[in-house]
């Protein structure tokens, strides 16, 4: 008889194992469960299928096992060495990769859309022959097709960060810079300008549009009640610093509220009263 | 050495070891090598116990059931009075591997020291029982150095020691004496010895039966996991029925008075040999070294 | 001495004294060595980054690629070091004359398992300093360099650091302890390591079979991959890194919780050591 215990000892000392292995699971699942949502909540889902071709088993597993910021890193010095050699195809896959492997850092959507916006068509235009050698309409359609793929990244990066003032601003900058389109360009500093987050330039250079787009009410109404929000002095306790202060440039706004007065003409009782 | 006080009425058993069998599994398919037989053995305190045998005949695995390394399939065993499965068996024995081979990277002292902790000498006391034991087996000048430079000599003596630190009423030793010189073995059966004169009991084993018959009280001999015999040295080697005389060299003529002398009275003589001594011991008196003095500890 | 009958109660100062060995075996057979190669590493490697004018974006290449570093090398020290360290007293036949005194195997393994979470909390704490220093350091030169970015003050949450450090500390006291218990019943040194590197993948991985839960039909293979859920720790929960290079904060609460996790692991994991151990014939 015990010789046939002596046998199976093995195999009870491993199901013993497994058995609390298993409880001890179940026991502490309260404790892991709403620490791994936080985690969780904080990894946005991974396109295998976008990225496995790209990546080989090895990295696969690497981003699986949770080393998706360091591969995407790995990426990112990958792409700016292709964007050194101007490798126009490769540093498209590359922007796209490394986005697709780690959405997360703000990084990778802005740098990445400068890239395909501003570096691409001069790539484009050089390869063929130089910007004496292209023609103006050539350039301009050049440019457009850039600046909408850059158009069309950045609106995913929004799915991923919907309140990200910068992205806006990106945005916004690629509509003024490239497509020389100042109403979208003005709505997207608008948006930008109203997020928590937005900085001050923002709502400047939207007022600043809209009166050069000839809104000039609406840019008078906006800079007032821009105005009124603006920090005009160093409050520690507020959080607010010098460099705030510095940024917000009350006096430069309230410099441009006078100018539209006197664009608007309006009566004296009718100004602005800081 | 502190001796412990010893019942006056010996011999008490320091081992029992009743009906002891031990298998062990060799393949997944459960095929035994019964390296332990039916033994049953009782190891009398304040004695020197030799525990014998050819290699493989089952010693080492005894000696891992008394210290509880290893389970009985069948039998049982106590240290003491205690089952040897029990931690607390351990506490008055000391132990002394085959071929021990210690924490490379710690000096002498400072092994000696942390076995002695483990085994709760009291850290007031640790120091000095650590330098005592050490000067006892010897080793006091090489104490600093690291247990990685010793010789196979020096590792036995300071296994002796940490096997000493706690000063234990039973010490065992298996194959103390393998692949040490002449020397050293010496000086370790002189160690044994002096053990003994403190009322320690040693259990000893060895595949060297001649190298240990002189140092034993007590002699057990396994075989393939069987004793085959048992008893004390002097009855088991003594022959009771002769006797040896050793005189300085008899010219031929006073050999055959002498014959003639004890045929007269109904007595024969056996044998004329010239005595021969034994190859380690004119080792030990040409090289000079006579055992080293263990000194008092 | 006194006669036969004493009992031998379970003692945290033996357990200390086999830890203490255990660590002083890792420090003179020189284990830390390496960590000098990898300080040097991580400080070339945010030297690296300077080169690519990331603006404040550098600081989280180098937290990044420093707690990349320190999961990788912390995870083969803790592996490497476990096995070793258990290993070099079965096959030098130490744990034998240790075993052989009166001390418990409880004792002798989770004081196995102490000192190689002391071994790998000195790893953790001297990474985790120079990682913060580096960071600190760049951090200050680019906030004079760039101060816009800056607007909202320093970006990395420097508590978070330390965090990190800690939970990365005790994942690796978790992966100490499954290691260990692997090495209980196993009869080579490799063949620990090679399991240990086995589990810490499926220990990473277990989250995919609970996704995969929900979409499997068959009842048992339900039930296996349930089961393979609730067997294995899941050690994404101590993946909380990246959110320092990003600049968001780590729940306190979560910390709190991602501990707890993690020391009732080493508990279990080391008893079950123990458990195992104790029907070792050595």
């Amino acid at each position: 008889m015990k010789f046939n215990l002596a046998r199976l000892r093995p195999l009870l000392t491993g199901s013993v194992v497994v058995t609390i292995l298993a409880v001890t699971g179940l026991v502490v699942r309260p404790l892991e469960a709403p620490a791994w949502d936080w985690v969780r909540a904080r990894q946005p889902a991974l396109k295998l299928d976008s990225i496995q071709g790209a990546l080989g088993q090895g990295l696969t597993v690497g981003l699986l096992g949770g080393f998706r910021a360091i591969v995407a890193d790995f990426f990112w010095i990958q792409t700016h060495s292709v964007w050194e050699d101007r490798d126009l195809p490769a540093t498209q896959t590359f922007i796209k990769l490394v986005t697709a492997i780690d959405p997360r850092p703000l990084f990778f959507w802005i740098n990445g859309s400068r890239m395909i916006a501003y570096d691409m068509p001069n790539w484009r235009i050089v390869d063929s022959g130089g910007y004496n050698a292209v023609p103006q309409a050539k350039q301009r359609l050049i440019d457009e097709e850039q600046a909408t793929i850059a158009l069309n990244y950045l609106k995913e990066a929004f799915n991923y960060h919907p309140d990200s003032a910068l992205l806006h601003v990106e945005v916004a900058n690629i509509y003024l810079n490239r497509l020389k389109d100042k109403t979208n360009a003005a709505e997207a500093y608008r948006r930008a300008a109203l997020l928590p987050n937005g900085p001050f330039y923002a709502g400047r250079i939207y007022a600043e549009l809209l009166r050069k787009l000839g809104r000039k009410q609406e840019a008078y109404d906006w800079l007032k009640q821009t105005y009124t929000k603006l920090p005009k002095s160093v409050n520690r306790s507020l959080g607010i610093s010098e460099f705030t202060v510095d940024s917000a440039m009350a006096p430069v706004v309230l410099e441009r509220i006078r100018e539209l007065e006197e664009e608007l003409n309006l009566a004296e009782e009718k100004r602005f009263v800081p | 050495m502190n001796v412990a006080p010893v019942p006056p009425s010996l011999p008490h058993a320091a081992i029992t070891i009743t009906g002891l069998t031990k298998d062990f599994s060799i393949n997944l398919r459960g095929v035994k090598l019964r390296a332990v037989d039916n033994l049953t053995l009782a190891v009398p305190e304040g004695q020197v116990f030799g525990l014998l045998g050819p290699n493989g005949s089952g010693k080492s695995t005894t000696i891992k059931i008394i210290l509880g390394l290893l389970e009985p399939t069948v039998g049982e065993c106590q240290v003491f009075g205690v089952p040897s499965g029990r931690v607390d068996s351990r506490l008055n024995v000391g132990y002394l591997p085959e071929a021990p081979y210690f924490y490379r990277y710690l000096s002498g002292t400072e092994l000696v020291r942390f076995y002695g902790r483990i085994c709760g000498v009291p850290k007031a006391r640790l120091a000095d029982r650590v330098r005592e034991v050490i000067d006892w087996v010897g080793l006091s000048a090489a104490a600093h150095r690291r247990v990685g430079t010793y010789s196979k000599g020096m590792l036995q003596r300071i296994g002796l020691a940490q096997a000493l630190v706690h000063d234990p009423r039973l010490i065992i030793l298996d194959e103390p004496t393998a692949g040490v010189d002449p020397v050293g073995s010496a000086e370790i059966s002189e160690l044994i010895l002096k053990l003994k004169t403190q009322g320690k009991t040693v259990l000893i084993t060895s595949h060297l039966l001649a190298q240990i018959e002189d140092i034993c009280d007590r002699v057990a001999i396994l075989d393939r996991g069987k004793l085959i015999l048992e008893g004390a040295v002097a009855e088991l080697v003594g022959r009771q029925d002769q006797q040896a005389l050793i005189v300085d060299t008899l010219p031929a003529s006073e050999l055959e008075e002498l014959r003639g002398w004890l045929t007269a009275r109904g007595h024969t003589l056996s044998a004329v040999e010239q005595p021969r001594t034994r190859l380690d011991q004119l080792f030990l008196n040409k090289i000079s070294r006579s055992p080293k003095n263990g000194g008092q500890a | 001495m006194s006669t036969a009958k004493r009992s031998v109660p379970f003692s945290l100062s033996r357990l200390g004294i086999v830890a203490g060995n255990t660590f002083l075996e890792a420090v003179r057979q020189k284990l830390f060595n390496f960590l000098l190669l990898l300080a040097v590493a991580l400080v070339a490697s945010a030297q690296l980054f300077r080169e690519f004018n990331f603006g404040s974006s550098e600081l989280k290449f180098i937290a990044d690629f420093g707690f990349g570093a320190m999961v990788f090398f912390g995870s083969i020290l803790t592996i490497a070091a476990t096995a070793q360290l258990f290993f070099s007293e079965i096959e030098n036949r130490t744990a034998l004359t240790l075993l052989a005194k009166p001390i418990w195997r409880t004792e002798f393994i989770f004081g196995k398992l102490l000192g190689v979470f002391a071994v790998v909390g000195v790893f953790c704490a001297l990474t985790t300093g120079l990682l913060l220093a580096l960071i600190y350091n760049r951090e200050t030169a680019l906030i004079e360099a760039h101060p816009e970015a800056f607007e909202a003050g320093r970006l990395i949450h420097y508590g978070d650091l330390l965090m990190m450090g800690v939970l990365q500390w005790l994942k690796f006291g978790v992966l100490a302890a499954i290691t260990l218990l692997v090495a209980s019943f196993s009869n080579t040194n490799l063949f620990t390591v090679v399991m240990g590197f086995f589990m810490l993948v499926i220990c990473h991985l277990q989250y995919l079979a609970r996704d995969a839960y929900s979409h499997v039909t068959a009842l048992p293979l339900r039930l296996l991959v349930q089961g393979l859920g609730y067997v294995f720790p899941n050690f994404q929960v101590f993946n909380l890194a990246d959110q320092i290079g990003i600049g968001q904060g780590i729940d306190p609460m979560v910390f709190v919780r991602v501990g707890g996790y993690a020391l009732t692991y080493i508990a279990v994991f080391g008893a079950l050591a123990v458990y195992s151990f104790s029907q070792r014939e050595i």
